[in-house]
């Protein structure tokens, strides 16, 4: 990057389900939160860019209002489950540029709007027509994966256990209850082999983070920060014909490009957020990150490797899993527990002496791509 | 005045009046695709342009009847009862997704299916003896 775009600070609501709470109510209080812990006045910020899915027109401005946040760009992203995490880019992107030098960062999802199900999707693509859904897609990941690989349903409810049991330790998480591997197999069957306990919740949330210049973060006299070492946006590449739905390669691509920027080797990293929208796409993405051979994920995780104590801690928040996946705040949320953890600020779950931090998240289940987006961060503690 | 042509008029695709993907061909009731006429890729479903090399030299073709399972799920939600589906890759290399049935050959990767049509519903099912 041209010059270096740093996090001063991060904010969010817990995830979960909040009937009584507009797209603005989700989100004001962390912004207010994050305006306040970065030390920054409304009059330092040079734009906003807000990730969302499915909160209609302007919901970036009608957030922005209510404190009185105007005049300056706001840009509304929509990605998909990448809208946050693209938001971010946006703003590292334009730091980095030299255009800007503080800039907001909000992510936000009302998905109980929905009253329950599976995510909408575009009604204009050719497979949402013929009546796919999310959870059917990483289920053809997942017997693909089982058919290939010495790995059982099992593996697949372990990833959930872990992610729980992290989920436990964390404050923002949607889930802070603990299950077993028989719990997660014994679970309402959703799309074999996945059942409900090993798919994220649906809920709300929203999440906040202020990014800055070198300069600005010197001139306002910030303590610790984060600083940007890779910011990754890729999009899907159509396949019309055969597609290895278990080496995504929107993934491997975004992951190469990012641990080049950053200049760091896989085994550098302290922590993970990954997308793991479904138990199975954790195990798929060790392999996309580097973190083990292909067909090898599941010892990874057996043996503890990826929990705290172990080579790298996969999704110490708890993950999309137990945190929850508010579609568009998820991608922010990552980058508020990189930071947080960067910091020293994560508590229970802090990992000690952590240095090198990476989330990613990946968007949208569209017809001849493996994912419409995919977007890869990787930070630095500063 | 320079000899700079006029702007062209680009034009919309009517791409939701075809997007029927069982179609009547000399063959019989096939899945349609469509042929580049340039490069050779075919793809599923009506299309104007060659997603490949992006000529508009296509031409609608019928679908291989018969293909290899690559996964499947039976989904549980979001419609009454249990529903397999799967991705089928066609005899010539086309992806489709597909409503499967199975009788007495359980489904399974790798498993040659072919189609079925029943009215106006399709699907795939293991080729018997397979």
């Amino acid at each position: 990057m041209a010059e270096d775009a740093y996090v001063i600070s991060a904010s969010m609501i817990p995830f979960g389900k909040y009937r009584s709470s507009s797209y603005v109510g989700l989100a004001v209080s962390p912004l207010i939160d994050a305006l306040q812990r970065a030390g920054v006045q409304k009059s330092d910020v040079d734009a906003v860019y807000v990730g969302h899915s499915y909160g209609g027109m302007m919901t970036g401005q009608r957030i922005t209002k209510e404190i009185g946040l105007g005049t300056v760009p706001t840009v509304n992203v929509d990605n998909a489950c990448s809208s946050g995490a693209t938001a971010v880019h946006e703003a590292a992107t334009a730091i980095a540029q030299g255009l800007i030098d503080v800039a907001v960062v909000i992510g936000v999802e009302k998905l109980t709007q929905f009253g329950g199900g599976t995510l909408p999707l575009s009604p204009e693509d050719r497979e949402v027509k013929q009546g796919i859904v999310m959870p059917a897609v990483y289920a053809m990941r997942a017997t693909r994966y089982l058919y290939e690989n010495d790995a059982t349903v099992d593996d697949l409810a372990l990833v959930s256990v872990k992610a729980r049991r992290h989920g436990a330790l964390n404050p923002f998480a949607q889930y802070r209850q603990e299950v077993t591997v028989e719990q997660v197999l014994a679970a309402r069957p959703v799309a074999d082999p996945l059942t409900l306990l090993m798919c994220c919740p649906t809920g709300d949330g929203a999440a906040v983070v202020v990014l800055a210049s070198e300069r600005a973060r010197h001139r306002l006299g910030i303590g610790g920060a984060a600083r940007v070492a890779a910011s990754v946006l890729h999009s899907g590449q159509v396949q019309e014909g055969f597609r290895d739905m278990t080496k995504p390669e929107i993934t491997y691509q975004s992951a190469r490009d990012a641990y080049a920027q950053a200049g760091i080797e896989p085994h550098d990293l302290d922590m993970i957020e990954f997308h793991d929208a479904f138990s199975i796409a954790e195990l798929v993405y060790y392999e996309a990150f580097g973190l083990t051979e292909k067909h090898s994920a599941v010892a990874l995780l057996r043996d503890g490797r990826t929990t705290f104590g172990g080579d790298v801690v996969v999704n110490p928040s708890g993950g999309l899993l137990a945190k929850g996946h508010p579609v568009g705040a998820s991608g922010v949320a990552q980058v508020a527990e990189a930071f947080w953890q960067l910091t020293g600020q994560a508590g229970a779950r802090q990992i000690e002496d952590a240095r090198w931090a990476a989330t990613h998240v990946t968007g949208g289940g569209t017809a001849g791509l493996d994912h419409g987006a995919c977007t890869i961060h990787i930070f630095e503690a500063a | 005045m320079s000899a700079t042509p006029e702007a062209p008029v680009s034009v919309p695709i009517a791409d939701l009046d075809s997007d029927d993907l069982l179609g009547s061909f000399a063959e019989g009731r096939r899945l349609v695709g469509t042929r580049c006429g340039n490069c050779g890729q075919t793809m599923i479903g009506s299309r104007v342009v060659c997603s490949s090399c992006v000529s508009r030299d296509v031409s609608r073709v019928p679908l291989p009847g018969t293909g290899v399972l690559y996964s499947f799920t039976r989904l549980h939600v979001g419609g009454d009862g249990v529903r397999a589906v799967g991705y089928v890759d066609l005899d010539d290399d086309v992806r489709t997704l597909a409503d499967l049935r199975e009788d007495a050959t359980p489904l399974r990767p790798d498993a040659p299916v072919e189609l079925v049509v029943d009215g106006d519903a399709w699907f795939f099912t293991p080729v018997t003896g397979a």
